[in-house]
């Protein structure tokens, strides 16, 4: 261990600056293209194994996703809620909490958005203002209480934010069911009134569908990537994330820190909630947030990008890409929509088989005794 | 009360816990080794899966069965070689082994059957139902115990029989100590890698199991993401069993009970989304009582 940490200072002091940031930046970039690559090879072993051409539905994918303007901004309105979920979920990676509890927290910051602009009467630019407070405050507050329930009473965050998933899909399907169910339409689907129209966020280009949610997941992916990298509470964020036993020697106090991060991890999931309703569907419908799996989309974008801020919210561009691009796929050859999912977990599987590398070094050191955090 | 009398209440609840049974036993044995496996889900997909496959090609249940072992111990495979010999995040794979089984089942349903959401044959032989001769007469009992399919038998076997071998054969104590710390374990000699591969091995062959019941043992039929939660469930199991064979058969038994009880519930005038969502309340609730050792280790929190 001491000796590769003495070569590997040697060839830095060798190494000239410019040349070894560029080397670095590049050394960051070749393991996800490479996964990409050995992904996109899974995915043609698949297409072939269907009797379909591999070229033509590569071909069709891109049409399907980045074909046309129309297309790429429907790219760009599906990858809006993947990446605020991404981010959230990146956030409290880096901290070292498993926070899979993104679905729940999506659909309270779903729901108390919808409930906001149907039912607060006040302006509608305060009302779209107040929706979107709502919905991080709604999604911030499910996430707190596993948060909670992990330090004070020392439940498993990754279970208990699993369970949480549950119990918020019921809570809000009932209440879309019965108290706050649309009962003046005729159809039969579970689901709130409709937001009033001037509270609606507004389209980046009219026509299409991408809305001014994707501007907020954008400034919201930058911001993070500053507070991270450049303040004391990104430092200690991170320094808990790589060692928490490090960490809480330094003086972090976990319990505080897992508050606020499980507030703001969950709150960035509320506000793809919210954006989504403000900005795509215009209420809550039973259903509609959970069965496109956005969630699970998010939390795969921050895996893909290590939970680098700016990279999920490149890989989120690239798993709704490939959502969008595999709908194209569908329509147009025999090769079904699901050749995307697969191309998605076949890039993770070897995302992490990277993510494997950084970490093999510390670990031979304390012989992988198996936790991992 | 007058429901908790039923007798058919308790006869769902062992046939709706072998799934769930056979996976959080899988996951016991990972957890014994130091790790966690998220991939349960999955792992169960692919068995659910690959046991209608191997109806569809070998006309028999027995060799289904067979068959969706012998995929699901594959696909833990790549688990065992990522997290053990590729030192990755075992969450991460776990998670990404999740997406992986989902895209393939629905890809391959597609791609075999040519059919989307599920695949129903008329044709296929489920499952057989054992009827327990001495059992089966015992008036009250018998009806609970009697007439499910060998699968759930061989899940409660199971329970007792690792109960056993962990604790009372040299092979288990091993394994024990290959989880329990590995340092210690390496320096006599014991080849914890292997062991490891091998425990997630096992996981993946329990996994297929409880698939395979899930699609064959009801109704013969594939559903996509039909496991619907039950592998993460069994995580659950595992947790509040204590990793102990026998303790994540009692959480079994309270999950699946509770499962069976929201179905029942439904007849009453509560609105079924409280009742559906009652297991899941339960079991966070239990969470209180039993803690999970390795997690709060890893914390910090306890030595």
């Amino acid at each position: 261990m001491r000796h590769t940490r003495t070569d590997r200072a040697a060839r830095t002091i060798r190494t000239a600056r410019p040349i070894r940031l560029f080397a670095d930046g590049l050394r960051g970039w070749i393991h996800p293209l490479a996964a990409l690559l050995l992904g996109l090879a899974a995915g043609a072993v698949a297409i072939v194994a269907v009797g379909g051409s591999v070229a033509e539905t590569y071909a069709e994918m891109w049409r399907g996703s980045f074909g046309s303007f129309y297309y790429t901004t429907n790219t760009l309105a599906r990858a809006t809620p993947i990446m605020l979920i991404g981010l959230g979920v990146a956030l409290a990676f880096r901290a070292g909490f498993f926070n899979l509890g993104a679905e729940g927290q999506l659909l309270f910051g779903a729901l108390a958005a919808a409930v906001t602009a149907l039912y607060l009467p006040v302006p509608p630019a305060a009302a779209m203002i107040a929706a979107l407070a709502a919905g991080v405050i709604a999604g911030g507050a499910w996430s707190l209480l596993a948060g909670w329930l992990d330090h004070r009473f020392r439940l498993n965050l990754l279970i208990s934010t699993l369970l949480l998933n549950y119990i918020a899909i019921y809570v809000c399907s009932y209440f879309v069911s019965f108290p706050l169910k649309d009962t003046t339409g005729n159809a039969a689907l579970n689901q709130t009134s409709m937001v009033d129209k001037a509270v609606w966020l507004p389209k980046l280009f009219r026509g299409m569908s991408v809305h001014a949610g994707f501007v907020i997941a954008a400034a919201a992916a930058v911001l993070l990537f500053v507070l991270l990298r450049y303040t004391v509470a990104g430092y200690r964020l991170r320094m808990h994330g790589s060692n928490p036993l490090f960490a809480i020697y330094g003086g972090v106090r976990r319990g505080r820190l897992m508050a606020w991060t499980m507030l703001a991890s969950g709150g960035f999931a509320g506000l793809a909630g919210a954006v989504e309703v403000l900005g795509t569907q215009y209420r809550y419908i039973d259903n509609a947030l959970t069965a496109p799996g956005y969630a699970w989309s998010g939390i795969m974008a921050a895996l893909l990008a290590n939970s680098h801020p700016l990279g999920t919210a490149a890989a989120a561009i690239l798993l709704a890409a490939l959502q969008t691009g595999g709908m194209g796929v569908e329509r147009n050859t025999e090769v079904p929509l699901e050749i995307a999912s697969v191309i998605q977990a076949a890039i993770i599987l070897f995302i992490s088989a990277r993510f494997a590398r950084a970490l093999f070094r510390r670990r031979k050191a304390r012989a992988a005794d198996g936790t991992a955090a | 009360m007058e429901l908790l009398l039923d007798i058919s209440l308790y006869g769902s609840t062992l046939r709706m816990i072998a799934p769930i049974l056979l996976a959080a036993l899988g996951g016991a044995i990972c957890a014994r080794v130091g790790i966690f496996n998220v991939g349960l889900e999955g792992l169960m997909l692919t068995g659910a899966f690959t046991a209608i496959v191997g109806n569809h090609l070998f006309h028999h249940p027995w060799l289904a069965v067979l068959f969706a072992a012998v995929c699901a111990g594959l696909m833990s495979l790549i688990l065992a070689c990522l997290t053990i010999s590729l030192h990755a995040n075992m969450i991460v794979v776990g998670v990404a082994l999740n997406f992986l089984a989902t895209g393939l089942t629905t890809y391959c349903l597609f791609a075999i059957f040519n059919v989307k959401g599920s695949y129903y044959d008329p044709n296929m032989t489920g499952l057989p139902k054992w009827d327990i001769p001495l059992l089966g007469d015992i008036p009250v009992i018998g009806g609970i115990l009697s007439g499910h399919s060998p699968l759930v038998y061989l899940a409660f076997a199971l329970a007792f029989a690792l109960q056993f071998w962990f604790f009372r054969t040299v092979k288990g104590f091993r394994l024990l100590a290959a989880g329990e710390h590995p340092e210690a374990a390496r320096s006599l000699g014991i080849r914890i890698d292997r062991i490891r591969y091998l425990a997630v091995l096992a996981s993946g062959v329990l996994c297929g199991l409880a698939g395979a019941q899930l699609s064959l043992g009801q109704v013969t039929q594939f559903t996509e993401g039909m496991t619907a939660g039950r592998g993460f469930i069994a995580l659950v199991a595992v947790m509040l069993g204590q990793n102990n064979p026998l303790g994540v058969m009692l959480s079994s038994l309270l999950f699946g009970f509770m499962d069976a009880l929201s179905i029942r519930l439904q007849g009453y005038a509560l609105p079924t989304q409280f009742t559906m969502a009652l297991p899941y309340v339960m079991t966070l609730a239990a969470m209180f009582f039993f803690k999970d050792r390795a997690y709060l280790r890893q914390s910090g929190r306890i030595e």
